[in-house]
């Protein structure tokens, strides 16, 4: 797996940018940057089905999403960049495992939230609370998120070789 | 940090013509929990620079960061003031570039800082 990673970053120039004096730093900027747009608009959203912010559309509100997913993007790509640029420091880390396991809660969360509560938060007016599972998806997408954010700041200190995954 | 930055991002996007229809005074109800947060990164932003005080005292990015985030910080509380009245800023997009402009250098200079010092520990200068 780091053979396969690295081999792709070396291919693509990733390595060479990530490994230039400002590469790391640049690419730290615009993954906080994503995040901040993610937690900015996604989570907003999520604070106004929980009830917060009474009076303000849902629909209207829910129009910065896309935004959300721009963030999101960023983080992929940035993300990527890291992974692909120091495999080892990443792959036994599970400051990084939690991470991406919450990731793909969130992502479940998110797909839950589409098939069965958008329909209905889109048509409720701005006075009226949404229904019990809409509250549910939001509290559980931002109990992700902050605890996303947490296993990305701990990442640098699960330092391999002191770290390891069950499945490694 | 992440949600200080992130609700003033909205509010820039807001600002400069996103979801026109969405009531820019109504975000004045996030806003209290915006100022608990400033409040937490103001406490967890003192534990760091007592931690290390020479490394972000000797290095201009961070004096950067600061000056960025405290004119980012006027920006919302004037904003927040407006909302209040139920009004909205005359030049939104004057506005929205600004606070934009300011959380991304707040951003960018928090990250490299810890790239960008010189000075780890005071014991240095004696």
């Amino acid at each position: 797996m780091e053979e396969i990673l690295l081999s792709f970053s070396r291919s693509t120039g990733i390595f060479a940018f990530m490994h230039s004096p400002w590469g790391w730093p640049i690419a730290e900027s615009i993954h906080f940057l994503g995040l901040s747009l993610l937690i900015g608009t996604v989570g907003l959203f999520d604070l106004r089905l929980l009830g917060l912010g009474q009076g303000i559309s849902y629909q209207y509100l829910h129009r910065l999403v896309p935004f959300g997913v721009l963030g999101y993007s960023l983080n992929v790509i940035t993300g990527t960049m890291f992974l692909s640029s120091a495999p080892d420091q990443y792959l036994y880390n599970p400051a990084f495992q939690t991470k991406m396991l919450l990731m793909a809660i969130a992502g479940i969360n998110m797909l839950l939230f589409y098939s069965f509560a958008n329909r209905q938060v889109q048509t409720t007016q701005a006075d009226v609370s949404v229904t019990l599972s809409a509250k549910t998806v939001a509290l559980v997408s931002l109990c992700c998120w902050c605890g996303v954010i947490i296993g990305g700041r701990l990442i640098t200190y699960f330092r391999p070789p002191y770290h390891w995954c069950f499945w490694c | 940090m992440a949600f200080v930055v992130g609700i003033n991002l909205a509010m820039a996007l807001r600002l400069l013509g996103v979801t026109p229809k969405l009531s820019l005074p109504g975000f004045r109800k996030f806003l209290p929990f915006h100022w608990w947060a400033v409040g937490l990164i103001g406490l967890s932003g003192l534990a760091l620079l007592l931690a290390y005080p020479a490394k972000a005292l000797t290095n201009p990015v961070f004096y950067l960061k600061l000056a960025a985030l405290s004119i980012g910080l006027v920006f919302t509380w004037r904003l927040h003031k407006k909302f209040l009245d139920d009004k909205e800023p005359e030049q939104p997009l004057r506005w929205g570039a600004s606070m934009l402009a300011c959380w991304v250098i707040t951003i960018g200079a928090g990250r490299f800082l810890a790239y960008t010092n010189s000075v780890l520990l005071a014991s240095r200068f004696f």
